[in-house]
């Protein structure tokens, strides 16, 4: 779908609202931003302007049922020849708890469900308040975004989904649903997914979710773990997660033998008090054929006044396929009550191949966000790269926001 | 459509007035499982002090990017009580509206935080990770959008040796290291290779045999579900 059918789509809400005024909310987000950036496909500099738009319009009826959420983008390139594009990431119309039990989305949407996830042009029904089980369903056209900014996908791009899972419990999720993507009016997918979710003994979650594809009758992947939380502040993670790479059976790649992967993950999540938060992990990774990984990972938050806060993030990835070393440092601070002033800067070294020697990559960034007024705000963000591709690539972005 | 949607729904309202009288029932599901519309504002450790109290594990917690697919990925998941769908979509399909000024552009698209200082070079080791993560938000085809746009041999891929006039051929005798790198992440393949072009010069009837070792019992799912589009590659018709 493109630009062309957005003005299409907004129109109908033009004849909506003055029948429905008396009621009617609109609120939303107008954002204008201006970004320049290196174009890596033909090494240009390129100047963009974008607008972005979010509006929700609740209360249209008088029960306050229906509401209609649109969300898109517009982009002009400037001065690189690559013109305009749009992206509609959703625009649908929803009507809530029909006779308590039913609610209903019509429009571009993005559907979610244990056997798989898509955005839509169609329709999602969920069936609710009829006892312990609720069901859902969904079919539409599968959208997809390509690399240019707009649409992919061709005609008999489709996705149905049919859900049913357990509504109302405290402490116990389960859903298990049936999701089927058409490519080109073939069928590329067919998974059947579950999710499951159970709390114990006041400090403990086992949880767990799988894709069992029905094509190669094998576990697309299989994920079980463990959290415990002796106190509010403090979580402890363990999981095991396998996958089996499976694709569309529309593809040329599907007929083919491929090797399991596996990793076991441990993590643990700490806020000492207000000032400091620690999180660390370890993941251990099994590629098949004797190929092996390892992932450590360090973390922390520190607020050592009320008006700054800093992010560490350190990561240690020693693959069968390369390495990566290296960390992110944030850090915001509240100059005043409107004027946000931000910092930071990235290192990694890493390993992409044995043939070829270690890389370098370095980043740094500043920011500042000024709120001119209680609905708008204005924000640059400037980034400067400097790596094996370039010695120095600057980068950055204008942003006015504006809320109604 | 939307205008059509609204008549039907004033019909929809029309018809729930006439019910709107009977009497209502409270049913032990919903009493259950409270909204969190009204904490939507709340800092996260207030949250969690909360959910320890009731024996809820703490959400939202340091490990939420990585792991909140587990309660956002399910049919009637209760994000959208604080969350309307674009925070989502600003990190599953490039969208920036809430951009926080640590947010990172590639080009004119916002990129979570995975995607690292220089992503372009660092992104062959993380796709080769997880072979799922990557296809949570992109799918295969989107690799290959990219991929195309170089000339062969300017990626310098490790397991095809540096042969042949762009230097990306295969020496045979490194059959056994190409077999292994492809059964471990063929998206990698399809990424370069997307309707296999390189692999059936040698993966063709009568030649070396790619299938699982499972094939005899499951290669009617494939011809079920996409009839003669992929087996008509190295196969004529009626000998598969």
């Amino acid at each position: 779908m493109g630009a062309k059918w957005v003005p299409r789509l907004l129109l109908p809400l033009t004849l909506l609202l003055p029948a429905t005024a008396w009621s009617v909310e609109i609120h939303g987000r107008s954002s204008t931003q201006l970004e320049w950036f290196n174009n890596d496909f033909n090494d240009q500099r390129q100047v963009e302007i974008g607008q972005y738009l979010r509006v929700s319009i609740t209360n249209i009826d008088k029960a306050g049922k229906f509401s209609i959420y649109g969300y898109g983008r517009v982009n002009q390139d400037l001065n690189n020849g690559e013109g305009f594009n749009a992206r509609l990431y959703y625009l649908y119309g929803e009507y809530r708890d029909l006779f308590d039990k039913v609610d209903m989305r019509l429009g571009r949407q993005f559907v979610n469900y244990a056997a798989g996830t898509a955005i839509i042009d169609g329709g999602q029904v969920t069936l609710k308040n009829v006892g312990p089980v609720a069901f859902s369903a969904a079919f539409g056209r599968n959208v997809f975004f390509d690399i240019d900014g707009g649409e992919a996908g061709h005609g008999g791009d489709l996705a149905l989904a049919l859900s049913a899972y357990l509504h109302g419990f405290r402490h116990t999720d389960l859903e298990i649903s049936w999701f089927r993507k058409w490519d080109q009016w073939d069928v590329a997918r067919d998974t059947i997914g579950a999710t499951f979710k159970q709390n114990f003994l006041n400090s403990l979650k086992v949880y767990g979710n799988t894709r069992f594809d029905l094509a190669s009758e094998t576990f697309n992947e299989l994920l079980g773990g463990v959290k415990y939380f002796p106190m509010s502040n403090l979580v402890l993670t363990g999981e095991y997660y396998q996958s089996y790479p499976t694709f569309d059976a529309t593809s040329f790649y599907s007929v083919f033998a491929v090797d399991q992967y596996q990793e076991a993950v441990f993590r643990a999540d700490y806020s000492i008090n207000s000032m400091i938060t620690l999180n660390g992990g370890y993941t251990s990774q099994w590629f098949g054929e004797g190929g092996k990984g390892h992932i450590f990972h360090l973390g922390c938050s520190l607020r050592p006044i009320e008006s700054l806060l800093i992010n560490l993030e350190y990561d240690n990835n020693q693959g069968y396929n390369g390495k990566t070393n290296g960390f992110l440092l944030d850090a915001y601070y509240d100059l005043t009550k409107s004027l946000q002033l931000a910092a930071g800067m990235g290192y990694d070294v890493y390993t992409r191949d044995i043939v070829l020697s270690d890389g370098t990559a370095r980043l740094f960034w500043l920011g500042g966000k000024y709120r001119i007024a209680k609905n708008m705000t204005a924000s640059l963000r400037i980034e400067d790269n400097s790596n094996e591709r370039y010695s120095n690539d600057v980068q950055g972005r204008f942003v006015f926001n504006y809320d109604f | 459509m939307l205008l059509a949607l609204s008549t039907f729904v004033s019909h929809l309202a029309l018809a729930e007035k006439a019910t709107e009288n009977e009497p209502q029932k409270e049913t032990a599901s919903q009493s259950a499982k409270e909204s969190h519309k009204d904490y939507a504002e709340m800092k996260i450790s207030e949250c969690s002090e909360c959910h320890k109290g009731e024996g809820v594990a703490p959400n939202h917690d340091g490990a939420w990017v990585r792991g909140h697919r587990m309660v956002a990925g399910k049919a009637g998941s209760n994000c959208s009580q604080c969350h309307e769908q674009s925070f989502c979509l600003d990190c599953h399909s490039g969208g920036g509206i809430d951009p926080d000024l640590s947010i990172r552009n590639y080009q004119r698209d916002y990129v979570p935080k995975s995607h690292r200082t220089d992503f372009l070079s660092i992104h062959p080791v993380k796709a080769q990770d997880n072979p799922q993560s990557c296809n949570r938000c992109h799918e295969p085809s989107y690799c290959n959008s990219c991929h195309s746009r170089f000339p062969k041999g300017s990626l310098k891929i490790k397991s095809h040796l540096m042969l042949g006039p762009n230097h990306q051929g295969y020496n045979v005798s490194s059959a056994q290291e190409h077999a292994t790198e492809a059964r471990r992440n063929l998206q990698s393949c399809q990424s370069c290779h997307p309707d296999g072009d390189a692999c059936i010069q040698c993966h063709r009837s009568g030649l070396t045999n790619p299938h699982p070792r499972n094939w005899g019992s499951i290669k009617d799912n494939y011809k079920d579900r996409a009839g003669s589009r992929v087996c008509t590659k190295c196969h004529l018709p009626g000998t598969y």
